[in-house]
């Protein structure tokens, strides 16, 4: 549950949710202008020649827009993110949007499979925790995952890479790039990052589902049909999974941002694979500022987004959430 | 910390394995800070990619420092940043969180909350990139961001057990004699959620350490000294030419450091008896 009360104003549930969610689009939208195009560096000198007379600097300052006033070069920059209108880059003069329109779906290619996969085990491995809980089982499960969250993303992507593409451990995989036709060849890049993704999030999604389903477990219902002799199986997933999706969906949006930003802009700067991740990675080494101040905004305006399609979702699941 | 919770504390194997890794990190910290070891980090000592030997425990690095030196001052600099981090977050999500709790549903409330949902929705390594982009090069870039953003998980628990803390009779007394708020939060409520906070405090520090060396990696991390995550990016160059002291130094040390903290918190949270915070 995100924990935010709109005081009582008499609005409907879905209403309040959307203007919320709108508050938290503009405060988004506002930090990432305030850091990167107010705070941001003066790019005048960049774009001047040698000695240059003062009306030329201030024509410069103008094209670039920086005589104007503050709220209205914030309502510019919210323009742009929502128009898509988000200019060249400063590296490649390509136009931001085309790029990131080429280089999304690469992204989405690559930290899809690990994501799902990290979700799925975890459950899984979180329900064996928690339906034998105290015993060894349970012990081995949650010693595993300590030790899994004690390891660094970097360390499982470099340690995955000297194992599995190098000739000092089993040479299978390529050591980088990213050539993908067809499934034998995109199997062949996606393993590896997939199976770093996997790892960095196993640890985490294995002890936080088997809070969750241990919570779940200890209901009443639960013991009843426990004695009525009703199959494990059948207890985890029709009854025990199904009562506790709440936290399972907040769980999993809540993710998709870090996995995605985080999980690509690692992975990609690492194999160099050119997606999203890897334009960033650059974007921020040479300080192309229209690269970042775009990813920043729209991340911040998809995550914001996904936000209130989930807590419609709760409505829909669980009629109880709308009386907060 | 009571008798029962330091008893519970002693009888958990894995939670005294973890208060003696800490403790032996945090005296090779202290012994770098007092000038004792690792001093020799940035001498340029022996030739490149030495292998191991008496004079170099873990070999030399690119540059022919050696590695022995470098992973010991790493452990300083981790512990520089983790306290730094840890100790600006966790004042700065209690404050605002007993705000929040106190006067919870007020205009205050909201705003904090709303503050924090911003937060929330930035992906961090784009809001420190964004912040090291503002301050352009400032050596501290690093640490704000991660304090700016790591407040929120502090604030979010405090609130919560603030706002259920003031039901208690004890501040209704409190507040029925006339105490001012002031007093009543820091003197009675605070105090109530300190065993939260050691808690998040150990949480905090080994989420900013692990994320010290994933910036560090992406060139956003610290500028001056060395640390086990610059380690580790030096050594991704290394680890092709089969060059691998960098990496099984640094990544031993993250992950033995890691894992003492982690287990540490772990024991802290059953001997505390507090709820369970996995998020």
């Amino acid at each position: 549950m995100t924990n935010t009360h709109i005081a009582a104003t008499g609005l409907p549930f879905i209403v309040r949710r959307f203007l919320h969610g709108v508050s938290l689009m503009l405060g988004v939208t506002f930090v990432s202008f305030l850091l990167m195009v107010y705070f941001g560096p003066d790019k005048t000198y960049e774009l001047l020649g040698k000695n240059p007379t003062s009306t030329q600097i201030s024509e410069v300052r103008h094209t670039l827009g920086y005589d104007q006033p503050f709220l209205l070069r914030y309502g510019n920059y919210l323009k742009e993110l929502l128009t898509l209108d988000l200019g060249l880059s400063d590296s490649t003069g390509e136009e931001v949007k085309s790029i990131l329109t080429r280089t999304l779906p690469i992204s989405i290619a690559l930290v899809l499979p690990g994501f799902v996969l990290g979700n799925i085990i975890g459950l899984l491995l979180g329900m064996l925790a928690a339906w034998y809980r105290g015993r060894w089982l349970d012990k081995l499960l949650m010693s595993a995952s300590v030790v899994g969250m004690s390891v660094s993303f970097l360390i499982i992507i470099i340690g995955l890479q000297i194992l599995l593409c190098t000739p000092y451990g089993l040479n299978l995989f390529p050591v980088r790039g990213w050539q993908v036709h067809d499934l034998p060849s995109y199997l062949y890049y996606v393993t590896v990052p997939t199976l770093a993704l996997l790892l960095v999030t196993l640890g985490y999604n294995t002890r936080f589902y088997r809070a969750v389903m241990v919570e779940e477990i200890d209901r009443e219902h639960i013991l009843t049909l426990k004695a009525y002799g009703t199959s494990p199986v059948e207890l985890l997933f029709k009854h025990v999974l199904k009562n506790s999706l709440i936290p399972v969906i907040t769980r999993i949006m809540f993710s998709v941002p870090f996995v995605l930003v985080s999980g690509s802009l690692l992975l990609e700067s690492y194999f160099g694979i050119p997606g999203i991740g890897l334009v960033t990675f650059n974007a921020i080494t040479s300080g192309d500022q229209p690269i970042l101040k775009a990813v920043v905004g729209l991340t911040g305006l998809l995550f914001v987004l996904a936000l209130m399609l989930t807590d419609i979702l709760y409505s829909a699941v669980d009629p109880r959430v709308t009386r907060q | 910390m009571t008798h029962t919770t330091w008893q519970r504390l002693k009888d958990d194997r894995y939670g005294i394995g973890g208060l003696f890794i800490v403790a032996f990190f945090a005296v090779i910290a202290l012994s770098v800070w007092a000038g004792l070891l690792g001093q020799g980090w940035s001498e340029v000592s022996g030739n490149r990619w030495e292998s191991l030997s008496a004079a170099h425990w873990f070999g030399t690095n690119l540059l022919g420092q050696d590695i022995f030196q470098r992973t010991l001052f790493g452990a300083a600099t981790a512990f520089e940043i983790g306290l730094i981090v840890t100790v600006f977050s966790i004042v700065l999500g209690t404050v605002l969180g007993a705000l929040a709790g106190w006067y919870s549903y007020s205009w205050l409330d909201e705003v904090i909350l709303w503050i924090k949902g911003v937060l929330d929705s930035i992906p961090f390594y784009l809001f420190a990139a964004a912040i090291a982009f503002a301050l352009q090069g400032n050596r501290w870039a690093m640490h704000l961001a991660m304090i700016i953003t790591f407040w929120t998980t502090t604030a979010r628990i405090v609130r919560g057990e603030v706002m259920r803390i003031k039901q208690r009779e004890f501040i209704e007394a409190a507040r029925a004699i006339g105490l001012p708020d002031i007093i009543v939060v820091f003197r009675h409520v605070l105090p109530n959620t300190a065993h939260i906070l050691l808690v998040q405090s150990t949480i905090v520090f080994v989420a900013a350490i692990k994320t010290e060396v994933i910036l560090s990696f992406l060139g956003l991390g610290i500028q001056d000294g060395v640390s086990w995550g610059l380690m580790l990016a030096e050594s991704s160059q290394e680890v092709l030419a089969g060059h691998f002291g960098n990496f099984v130094a640094a990544s031993v040390a993250l992950f033995i450091m890691l894992m003492g903290f982690n287990l540490l918190a772990d024991a802290l949270q059953d001997a505390l008896d507090t709820q369970r915070v996995n998020s």
